[in-house]
Formats: C-alpha cells, sequence, structure tokens
C-alpha cells in the first residue's frame, strides 16, 4: 500500500511538480547550509570557514541534487518522455526521411489492413449467430440451387422437403435442425397501406419454421418466424430482414402490417436484428423470410415443396452440446440411406445404379453455406499474397531508411560514448526514435485502411445496395500489420546503434569521411535486391491481369453489347399462369416496341452474361441412350421470334425462330455452333430430331437452324462456349414425369425482354421501360434494368478490381524500390565523396563518375531482376486458371515490366551520381 | 531515526533532523547530511511524514516536516520490528555454553 501510494506520489511529481520539485530542494539546501553556517560561526569560525564546513559536511550537493530527483520522479518515464521529445525534434530536423518513413509505413499498413479485412469477413468470419461453433451444415461443397432425382454427385449436400423431413424425425443429437431454399427468390411485393400501388422487386428466401430458433437469433422487432407458421393451413407470415425495414423508414406499422408477396397477402410479425444477413454471406442477402409452407401458394405451378425428387433445400443444424457430429452424420447416412430405399421404384436407371455410392457429409456450419467464399477465394488469396509482398516491401523499405539513418548517426554516436554516454542509454534513444516513427506510420496507416477498407468494399460490392460488410478496419488484422511495422522499426532501429557501440569510439571519429566498410553496407544492398525482385513480379502479376481485362473485354461474345437494353422481370411475381404468357409477352412486346427509338423486342429465359443458366440431359432421336457416365448435357433457352436479331447472334443455317412457330405447328429448335460440335459432329444437324429430360421424348424437336457460338455463361470465359438449344416460348412439351413438367412451365417464364435501339438512337430512359411495364400491368415490377454492356462487364467488375488493385500496388511497390534504391545510393555516394574527389582530381571525368555510380545501382538491380525472375514465373503460374488467352509466361509482359522497373530506378540512381558528379575536387578533398 | 526525532521533537526543518540526530548518535554518526533529504522526500511519498513551509529560527523561509498518523504506525511497527531484532542479536551476543547444557 505504501509502496503504491508512493508510486502514485512519484507518478503526480514526475508530471506536475517537476519545476517546484527543483525550487524545493534549492530553498532547502540553501536554508540548510545557512544554519549550519551560523551554527560554525556560533562554535567561533570565521564566516568563510564556516561557509566552507557547512559546504563539506553536507556532502557533494550535485550528487544529492541527482538522487533527490531519482527519488522524485520515476527516472524511466521521465527519460522516455524526454528520450520521445527529443526523437520527433530530431524527425522534425529530417523532414524528407519522416515524412517518407511514415508514408511508407501508412500505405504498407493501410493496404494490407484493407485487404485483410476483406479477406476476413468473406472468409474467415462465422455468420452473426449464438455460439456458431455448434452449428454444423449438410455438404462439404454447397450444391446450388436445384437438384432433380435420386443421385447427387459425390455426397448429398442438397435436399427436398421430404428427405428434409425425413433426416430431421430419424436423427438424434440435433438441437433443431432447419432447412432453407438454397436458391434465393425474388418476390414481388406491395405494401398494402397508403397509395402506394406499385409492387416492388425484393430478395426472399423460404426457411422452416425453426430457422431463427436454430440460429440462435430473436427479433429485432415483433416476432421471429417459428414452427407453427410452418404448418399448411397457417396463417400467411414474413419476417423482413432490418435492411428491408429501413427501406420502409423505420416504421413501426410495418410490424403487423399486411404486404401483398407474389399477390398473397401476407402479414409481417416481424423484424430480424440489424446484423443477421441470413445463413449466406453473398451481395444481396433476404428481405423477406417465408415459412417452407407457403412456398406453393407463393410460387404456384413452379413449387417444389411438396415433389421428392426436387431437392432445393440447404440444411443447417445446432447440435447439442454432448453430442458428436460424426455419430450424428453416422445416423444421418443411415436416415439417406433409408429413404433412398423407399424411392427404388421411382428412381430411373441411372439413379438406381449409383444408389450404393450415395452418402453425405457433415461439416461445421458457422460460417453458413459458403457460396461467396468459394466465389471470392480465389481472387482474395491473389489479394493477400499481393499486400503481402507490399507489406514486405514497406518493412525493407523502412530497414532500409533506418539503416541508413543509423550509419549516419554513427559518428555523433561515437562521440558520445567517447564522452561517457552509457550504450544502453544511446540504444534506447535509438529505439525511441524509430518506435516513435513507426506509431505515427501507424496512425496514419489507420487513417489510410479505413479509406483503403471503405474502397475496397465499395469496388467490390458495385451496384450493391446492401452490402452484407461493414466497411471498417478489422481490428486483428490492423493489430497484425502495426506489430510487423513495429517489429521492422525496433530491429533495424537498434542494428545500427549496436553496431556503432561495438565499434571503438576512436576508430569511428577518426575515419569520418572515409567510405564505409563494403560489409556494412551489404544489409542495405540485399534489401533493394530483394525489393526490386518481389516489385518485378508484383509488375508482371498486374501486367497479366490486365492484359486478361483487356482480351475479355474486347472478346466476340457472339451477340451485339451495344445499343441494347435488358429488362428484367418476373411476371409469377404479378401472379400470371402459364396460359396467359404467350398474350402477356405479346401485350409487353407491342408496349416496349412503342418506346421511342426501340427498333425490337424480344424475350428470353436468360439472356447472355446474366449470371442464369438452364441445363438439362439431351438425347438424339435415333441413338442408344447414353451410359451413366457419358456427358449428354446442353444448355436450354427458350425464346421469342426475332430474338436473334435482336441481340445480334448471326444465324449461320437454315432460320431462326419465327413468328409461324405455334403451338399448334411443328416443334423446332434452333443450336448454337458447339451443339452442333457435341451432338453431330461430321452430320448435317439440319432436319434431325431431339429432345431433353426423357429419352423417350428424344424426336420432340427438330433443328431448323444453327446459330453462331455466343457466351451466355460467365464462367466460360475463356473456354468454349457451352453446347444450346433455342426453344420457342409458343411451343411446349408434355412429359412423363411430374418435375419435368413443372420445369417446362418454369422454362417458358422467360425473365429478361432485350430492347435494340434504333441505330444513332441515344439510350433508352429506364422511366420510359418502367412506364411502359406498367401500362400493360401495374403488378408487374421491374426487377432491374441495365444496358446488355454493363451485364456483361458485370461479370468482369471482380477481375477489373483485381487488375487495378495489382497495378495499384505495382505502382506502390515500384515508388517503394525507387525509393530505396535512392536511399542506398545516396548514402553510398554520400559516404563516397572523398573518393569521388581524389578520383576527380587524379582525372576521372564527369562521366566516369557517374557511370561508376550507375554501375553500381545497376548491378543491384540486375540482381533483382535475377532473382525477382523466378518470383513472377511463379505468380503467373499462381494467377494460371485466372488468366484467359495470355500466356503464363507471356514474354511481353515480363520484359514490359523489367522495364518499368529499370526506368525509375535508372533515375533514382542518377539524382545522387549528378550531384556527387558535380563536386569540385577540391571541395571534396577539404571535406576530408 | 528521522521518524523518532520528529516523533519526539514534533515539527523540525531539515538541518533540524540532522543536527538532532548528530546530537542523539553523540555525534558519532556523520555522514553527509545531504543524503538526509532524498530519504526525507522518499518517508514524505510514503505518507509517513508530512511536510509544510515555515519559518526558521533566523527568519528565513524552511520546510518542517511532522509525522503522520500511518508515520505513527510505521514507527511503532519498525521500533517492535528493531527491538525484537535486537533481543534476538543479544541473546545471541551473551550466549554461554551453559546455556545450551542446562
Amino acid at each position: 500500500m505504501n509502496r503504491f501510494r508512493g508510486f502514485l506520489g512519484r507518478l503526480s511529481a514526475a508530471i506536475l511538480e517537476r519545476r517546484r520539485d527543483e525550487d524545493r530542494l534549492r530553498i532547502e539546501v540553501e536554508e540548510h547550509l545557512e544554519l549550519q553556517t551560523a551554527d560554525n560561526i556560533r562554535c567561533g569560525m570565521s564566516p568563510i570557514e564556516a561557509r566552507r564546513q557547512a559546504v563539506l559536511k553536507f556532502g557533494a550537493v550535485e550528487a544529492i541534487k541527482e538522487e533527490y530527483r531519482d527519488q522524485r520522479g520515476i527516472p524511466f518515464l521521465e527519460t522516455l518522455i524526454h528520450d520521445v521529445r527529443h526523437s520527433l525534434r530530431r524527425l522534425r530536423n529530417s523532414p524528407a526521411f519522416a515524412a517518407t518513413t511514415i508514408l511508407t509505413l501508412a500505405l504498407g499498413i493501410g493496404a494490407t489492413t484493407s485487404i485483410f479485412t476483406l479477406v476476413h469477413a468473406v472468409l474467415l468470419k462465422s455468420l452473426p449467430v449464438s455460439k456458431p461453433e455448434q452449428l454444423y451444415r449438410l455438404g462439404k461443397e454447397p450444391h446450388c440451387c436445384v437438384w432433380g432425382g435420386y443421385s447427387q454427385g459425390d455426397e448429398f449436400s442438397i435436399v427436398s422437403t421430404e428427405l428434409y423431413y425425413h433426416l430431421r424425425d430419424h436423427t438424434q443429437g440435433f438441437e433443431e435442425l432447419a432447412a432453407f431454399q438454397a436458391a434465393g427468390s425474388v418476390f414481388g411485393v406491395r405494401r398494402l397501406q397508403g397509395s402506394n400501388p406499385a409492387a416492388e422487386s425484393f430478395d426472399g428466401k423460404f426457411v422452416s419454421g425453426n430457422y431463427f430458433a436454430m440460429f440462435g437469433v430473436g427479433a429485432y422487432a415483433g416476432r421471429a418466424l417459428t414452427p407453427a407458421d410452418d404448418q399448411p393451413g397457417a396463417p400467411l407470415v414474413a419476417v423482413i430482414s432490418y435492411r428491408a425495414w429501413q427501406r420502409y423508414r423505420l416504421d413501426p406499422s410495418v410490424i403487423g402490417g399486411a404486404f401483398q408477396i407474389n399477390g398473397k397477402p401476407f402479414t409481417v410479425v416481424g423484424v430480424a436484428p440489424p446484423g443477421f444477413y441470413g445463413d449466406t454471406l453473398k451481395n444481396a442477402p433476404p428481405a423477406f423470410f417465408l415459412p417452407l409452407e407457403t412456398e406453393p401458394l407463393v410460387q404456384g405451378d413452379s413449387s417444389m415443396l411438396r415433389q421428392q425428387d426436387r431437392h432445393w433445400l440447404d440444411m443447417i443444424g445446432r447440435i447439442r452440446p454432448d453430442a458428436q457430429a460424426s455419430s450424428i452424420e453416422a445416423q444421418m447416412r443411415i436416415g439417406l440411406r433409408d429413404w433412398l430405399r423407399s424411392h427404388l421404384a421411382d428412381m430411373n436407371a441411372n439413379d438406381r445404379t449409383r444408389f450404393p455410392q450415395q452418402t453425405l457429409h457433415l461439416a461445421p456450419g458457422g460460417a453458413g453455406i459458403t457460396s461467396m467464399r468459394r466465389e471470392y477465394e480465389h481472387w482474395l488469396q491473389i489479394l493477400m499474397m499481393v499486400s503481402g509482398f507490399v507489406l514486405l516491401i514497406v518493412c525493407a523499405n523502412v530497414a532500409n531508411l533506418l539503416l541508413v539513418r543509423g550509419m549516419e548517426r554513427r559518428q555523433q554516436t561515437s562521440l558520445s560514448m567517447a564522452l561517457g554516454a552509457r550504450p544502453a542509454r544511446l540504444i534506447r534513444e535509438a529505439l525511441t526514435e524509430s518506435i516513435v516513427l513507426s506509431l505515427l506510420g501507424g496512425l496514419a496507416g489507420i487513417a489510410v485502411a479505413f479509406a483503403g477498407t471503405r474502397l475496397i468494399l465499395n469496388l467490390t460490392f458495385q451496384n450493391v445496395v446492401d452490402s452484407p460488410i461493414a466497411a471498417s478496419p478489422s481490428l486483428p488484422v490492423l493489430g497484425f500489420a502495426f506489430a510487423i511495422s513495429l517489429l521492422t522499426g525496433i530491429g533495424f532501429g537498434i542494428a545500427p546503434a549496436w553496431l556503432a557501440l561495438r565499434a571503438d569510439p576512436i576508430e569511428a571519429l577518426r575515419g569520418r569521411s572515409r567510405s564505409t566498410s563494403a560489409g556494412a553496407s551489404l544489409p542495405r544492398k540485399m534489401l533493394v535486391i530483394l525489393q526490386a525482385a518481389l516489385t518485378l513480379s508484383l509488375l508482371c502479376a498486374s501486367g497479366l491481369l490486365t492484359k486478361t481485362l483487356q482480351r475479355l473485354e474486347h472478346l466476340d461474345f457472339g451477340f451485339q453489347r451495344e445499343q441494347r437494353t435488358i429488362l428484367n422481370i418476373d411476371p409469377t411475381q404479378a401472379g400470371y399462369r402459364p396460359a396467359q404468357f404467350d398474350s402477356l409477352y405479346r401485350r409487353l412486346r407491342d408496349s416496349l416496341g412503342a418506346i421511342p427509338g426501340v427498333e425490337s423486342v424480344a424475350f428470353c429465359l436468360y439472356s447472355p452474361q446474366s449470371g442464369d443458366s438452364w441445363n438439362d440431359m439431351l438425347f438424339v432421336a435415333g441413338r442408344a441412350a447414353p451410359g451413366p457416365s457419358e456427358n449428354n448435357v446442353a444448355w436450354l433457352n427458350r425464346i421469342t421470334p426475332g430474338y436473334f436479331e435482336t441481340v445480334g447472334s448471326p444465324i449461320l443455317r437454315g432460320r431462326g425462330i419465327v413468328e409461324q412457330d405455334t403451338a399448334s405447328s411443328l416443334r423446332v429448335a434452333v443450336v448454337s455452333e458447339s451443339f452442333v460440335r457435341k451432338f453431330f459432329k461430321d452430320e448435317e444437324p439440319i432436319g434431325k430430331h431431339f429432345g431433353n429430360a426423357e429419352f423417350a421424348l428424344a424426336g420432340s424437336y427438330e433443328i431448323v437452324g444453327v446459330v453462331k457460338d455466343a457466351y451466355y455463361i460467365p464462367d466460360d470465359l475463356g473456354r468454349a462456349p457451352v453446347p444450346m438449344f433455342f426453344l420457342p416460348e409458343a411451343q411446349s412439351t408434355v412429359y412423363a414425369g411430374a418435375a419435368n413438367n413443372a420445369g417446362e412451365v418454369r422454362s417458358h417464364v422467360l425473365h429478361d425482354a432485350i430492347l435494340r435501339q434504333r441505330p444513332g438512337a441515344s439510350a433508352i430512359p429506364d422511366e420510359q421501360v418502367r412506364r411502359a411495364l406498367a401500362a400493360v400491368d401495374p403488378n408487374l415490377p421491374a426487377v432491374r434494368i441495365q444496358t446488355l454492356e454493363d451485364q456483361v462487364a458485370g461479370n468482369f467488375s471482380q477481375q477489373r478490381l483485381i487488375a487495378r488493385l495489382t497495378s495499384l500496388f505495382g505502382i506502390l511497390a515500384l515508388t517503394l524500390a525507387s525509393i530505396g534504391l535512392y536511399g542506398v545510393t545516396a548514402y553510398t555516394v554520400g559516404s563516397r565523396t572523398g573518393e569521388i574527389g581524389v578520383r576527380m582530381a587524379l582525372g576521372a571525368s564527369r562521366g566516369n563518375v557517374v557511370s561508376m555510380i550507375l554501375r553500381g545501382a545497376s548491378a543491384l538491380i540486375a540482381c533483382g531482376l535475377l532473382l525477382g525472375l523466378p518470383l513472377a514465373l511463379a505468380a503467373g503460374q499462381f494467377l494460371g486458371s485466372q488468366l484467359y488467352g495470355v500466356n503464363q509466361r507471356d514474354p511481353e509482359t515480363l520484359v514490359f515490366s523489367a522495364f518499368a522497373l529499370l526506368a525509375p530506378a535508372w533515375i533514382a540512381a542518377l539524382i545522387p551520381a549528378l550531384r556527387a558528379s558535380s563536386i569540385s575536387p577540391v571541395q571534396a578533398l577539404r571535406a576530408e | 531515526m528521522v521518524l523518532k526525532t520528529l516523533e519526539v521533537l514534533g515539527p523540525l526543518h531539515g538541518y533540524g533532523v540532522a543536527r538532532r540526530i548528530e546530537q542523539i548518535s553523540g555525534d558519532l554518526l556523520s555522514v553527509n547530511q545531504g543524503t538526509l533529504y532524498p530519504v526525507l522526500l522518499k518517508l514524505e511519498q510514503d505518507g509517513a511524514i508530512s511536510s509544510e513551509w515555515g519559518e526558521s529560527e533566523n527568519r528565513r523561509k524552511a520546510r518542517f516536516y511532522s509525522l503522520t498518523s500511518a508515520g505513527q504506525k510505521q514507527l511503532q511497527a519498525e521500533t517492535a520490528d528493531w527491538e525484537q531484532t535486537a533481543a534476538i542479536m543479544t541473546r545471541f551476543c551473551t550466549f554461554k555454553v551453559e546455556d545450551v547444557k542446562s
């Protein structure tokens, strides 16, 4: 206690009472001496002798003052404050050094933190739910989004409603096992209040009644969904996300309010918590959560709820704290086996042969369904590598700058040593300076990190209204980057001071302006070489990515990107039935076609590069049924007459789909070039017949035309386009299987209208499109309106982001490496002033001197290039699959990167070289 | 010693304390008087003594130290400690062979 009180007293003394205490001691000592002198005089001494004796008796005043000071304050703290002040003063004296170091650190820490924050949020973070470690999901790999039949490749990771109930009821050990729609839905939502007639489009999801209970997430307002809501015949209720509530301006009357969802009356009973984005981290989290049992009502004819072999649900369960995931997994495997066995009669031949291999896996589900992870993983890894390189370069640069500074201060250190300074004190001084620098850099880095994180998130989630990721840098990452730079600062701040201490002071003082020995500058040279190597590989990577992007953007897509607008709609949202589709699309075509500047309008199931696709088994008439391992998949698209002219894909042979293809006429199909290559190699395709989904219907369609290959699927870029066949909207097929018929109905819901502009007409305003749509039906919302160019470019936004960021990092690295080289060259030149003077006095020309110095710098860069070459090749290898149409070892890029590195490097070396050559010999020699 | 001096004599300035210690110890302890000041400061920081400005015999500004209640306790504790130590030492010093045998 006493000790503590003493410490407090000292602390406050150290901070507050410095000056006063000093005075107090002076007065006390003075008084003491005065009294002693007086006593001595009384004893008979002469005044002078009395004073002398008094001082003698008191002892060494300064030593006592020192002791007194030590007792009074906290010497460590005071020296620290003193040191910090001193270093700040010194840094102010060399602003260039301070600014460079702080800027370097700021960029390094900021950039790294921003990238890692993104990585952390997308790859590592758990769902914002309670105890995410108790959650397990079905499937190692998600199977998006609907699977048919009774077999699923390696594992069952997506289930039908019936299978979900079977597994839920036959598995012990789950506290809750919830299921939810794997794909999202888009709902047309109208709030039945006030005068807001137009339906709006919202993302939504069907979830089991225990969905919120399983996640341990309550309602933010109102109540969450319960199993009672998920019963046939239960009142229609929904929960909305907090973000959706924000769209209603947090109006409290939304809770309990009446809504129409796809034309059906729902009551919103609650709002999910603000941070909750559902089971999957993705661009557009669901805004409306509806119970599974409402699905048939909302989705109408395309409902999947009651189909035993339509697998459309993901599952996540919370296991009991005492339960073993492995034993649950074993039970579920048995459950799956039992369920499949009960459906043996419904299986087709292929499913039956695959039946013995069917199994399932449980995986930790704390992170939710991780499709976004898969999507971004590779890119994020590239970014992480890149930013890691930059952080390395930053550290190298800071180390270099500190080393140079330490060397410059060597004489001063030696002088201090010679005058009796304690070694520990000198090291502490150097240390304080580097820590102060690192801290300042770190502070600036935090500022950069905040701005950078926001920027990167904005770039990543472009055009996304509700980004599920918070735009604040992650603290652990910030701490990590900060710690790294601090360590660098400490390590390379102490090292030179340590070296200086070990040198003999006399030696160091004598050797004032002589060039330092080669050994001392070796670490700095190594650092520059390392920087050059890393920079080269970064420049190479950014070059390759940029080139890829250019290739992609100038690719022949097989359709016309310009002068086309895509309107995305969903007629089922407005309650249309299959029988009404044909007339609806005709009315829409007329209404949209009447917009000024529109040349033609056509509809399709999915437009090119929209992200949607539809594939099916394909059977050619007159051929044997394909074996289980044979790939007979083709992509289906359904279109209205005039589609190919409107989208700009040329018909190569035969004809396109025309008005004369009606429900009663011959059932026809137009196929793509790659379709012909795959199914009719060396055969004449026109007039041949094929069918989809069911082998018995192999003769369904007659091929009447071949259309040029076009890239419809975004993933396809870089590969051959998928084989496609196009069917007319007016015709349909009757299948034997109920699921196939439901699919046939869904395929008639054409989602995209393509509006082709007249040549020379200006872009079509969105408002006019909306008005034309509302003129046909005000209940039909426009899900999305964008130009085809934007739709295509949207698929490259990741590539563009990565290419841009890598280039940015490349330039950053180049700048840093140049600064590093400049520092080294300038320092070498400075320490060789004497030598240069002698050379020039002996007749060396300015050119000789410049070339001598440039040779030294070039040697460093050359070493860097040599070392960087394998690194750059490795980087190319790593990028590998992301490069489209560009060689991993593209020599052009390599050479370009090398020159991009050489040019600034030479400039960085030239400046000090020129300065050295302008020294007059006399002046240089005098400096000796 | 400082504490005891202050206890017996009441508030004193630094020189007074030094003088008294010298006198009481019969001039046997004559260390540098200056070393007293860091000790006074330490005691004050520990809260055993307090100090205030006052006027000395020759009408000059001087700092007077006085014992606090915490110091009183500390003095008692240390006195007891010392007495115990001294008693033990005394016993050792007066130790004779017969004491063990009996």
